[in-house]
């Protein structure tokens, strides 16, 4: 999916310095890109974070944009690469609470509780059952329909990892759908 | 192709994500196979199932306060905002233009007071020092050398 007219003449304006034309050029993708933030954090003060600086980054380097691409598939790539280094930077903070902490009592923290809470609907508890890679790699193939190369573009990886990661995905999915989630499975 | 072999790359199947040359071998196979075909059903349904659910799912959507607050971040104070010429020159331009201009105040106070040049230091009598001031354009960095009439710089020789 490339690029319409409309969007294209949007960019050339942005470059050319009238930057009130980058709202009309990413509002049609704002709420697309808040539920592909959200699918992949789980959470939504963080997607609404991550899709923020995700806009902001894509604001800054639309210089940078190879307007052969799909805008949407642009957006979505540096929004799954944010989610991805809050996801790492979260992790290390995590870790690094954890060593702190090793010699206390066993305690939840604010995270987990917090991720508990935000964990409420049956699609977001299945893909628990995923690993960041293979969450991303299924969001972007099977929600946003991304085709394999695109998915490997926006994620940085080859497009046998995507394929890997993507036939884990599908088999653990069914796997949870089967004992976990049946009701999804009767389509109630 | 084995059963083994076909319910590996199932779930790539499923989903249209098989490589072109796959495609046809694994075809043959399930088709001839109750097994595999009946794997390849339920793949299909989880992922179908999945798919209608995240459709049918309530997903977080912005407050209009929110948007605005994002949006009006990308116009004012922004990189790529229209600037006026002269601001979006390079910087080094503009302080170079900034550092000329001062020198050249510095050079017309030194010429007004007719001072530019040796001075000499007042001492009693017939005066034995004398100074330079030497003042950077650019930086306002003054350098001050003073210099005695009564050095003996040829004395190394004697």
């Amino acid at each position: 999916m490339r690029m319409n007219e409309t969007e294209k003449e949007l960019v050339e304006m942005v470059l050319s310095g009238r930057t009130e034309a980058f709202e009309p050029l990413v509002t049609p993708y704002r709420q697309p890109l808040l539920a592909l933030a959200y699918r992949l954090t789980r959470n939504r003060e963080e997607a609404l974070e991550v899709t923020q600086e995700a806009l902001l980054r894509a604001f800054r380097s639309l210089a940078r944009y190879d307007v052969s691409r799909s805008f949407r598939n642009w957006l979505f790539q540096i929004a799954a690469n944010e989610a991805r280094d809050r996801h790492r930077k979260r992790a290390r903070e995590r870790t690094a609470v954890e060593d702190a902490a090793r010699d206390k009592p066993p305690f939840a923290g604010p995270e987990a509780g917090r991720e508990r809470r935000e964990i409420r609907s049956d699609i977001l508890q299945c893909l628990t059952v995923l690993s960041p890679r293979e969450r991303e790699v299924f969001v972007l193939r099977d929600f946003e329909e991304l085709d394999i190369k695109e998915t490997a573009r926006a994620l940085g990886c080859s497009s046998i990892s995507v394929r890997v990661n993507l036939s884990s995905a599908r088999r653990k999915l069914r796997e949870a759908i089967r004992n976990d989630f049946p009701h999804l499975k009767e389509g109630r | 192709m084995t059963c083994r072999k076909a319910k590996k790359i199932l779930p790539l199947y499923a989903g249209d994500d098989l490589r072109p040359r796959l495609l046809a071998a694994v075809r043959t196979h399930v088709d001839s196979c109750p097994a595999c075909w009946k794997e390849l059903t339920e793949y299909r349904e989880s992922m179908s199932r999945l798919k209608a659910a995240a459709k049918a799912e309530s997903v977080p959507d912005w407050s209009e306060g929110e948007w605005r607050a994002l949006t009006a971040r990308f116009r004012p104070a922004d990189p790529g905002e229209k600037r006026p010429a002269f601001l979006a020159r390079p910087r080094w331009a503009a302080a170079s233009v900034l550092g000329a201009f001062l020198g050249l105040a510095v050079l017309t106070m030194l010429f007004k007071d007719g001072n530019l040049g040796p001075r000499e230091t007042s001492t009693a009598g017939e005066p034995s020092v004398v100074s330079l001031t030497l003042v950077s354009q650019e930086t306002g960095l003054q350098v001050v050398w003073f210099l005695d009439k009564n050095f003996d710089w040829k004395g190394d020789e004697n």
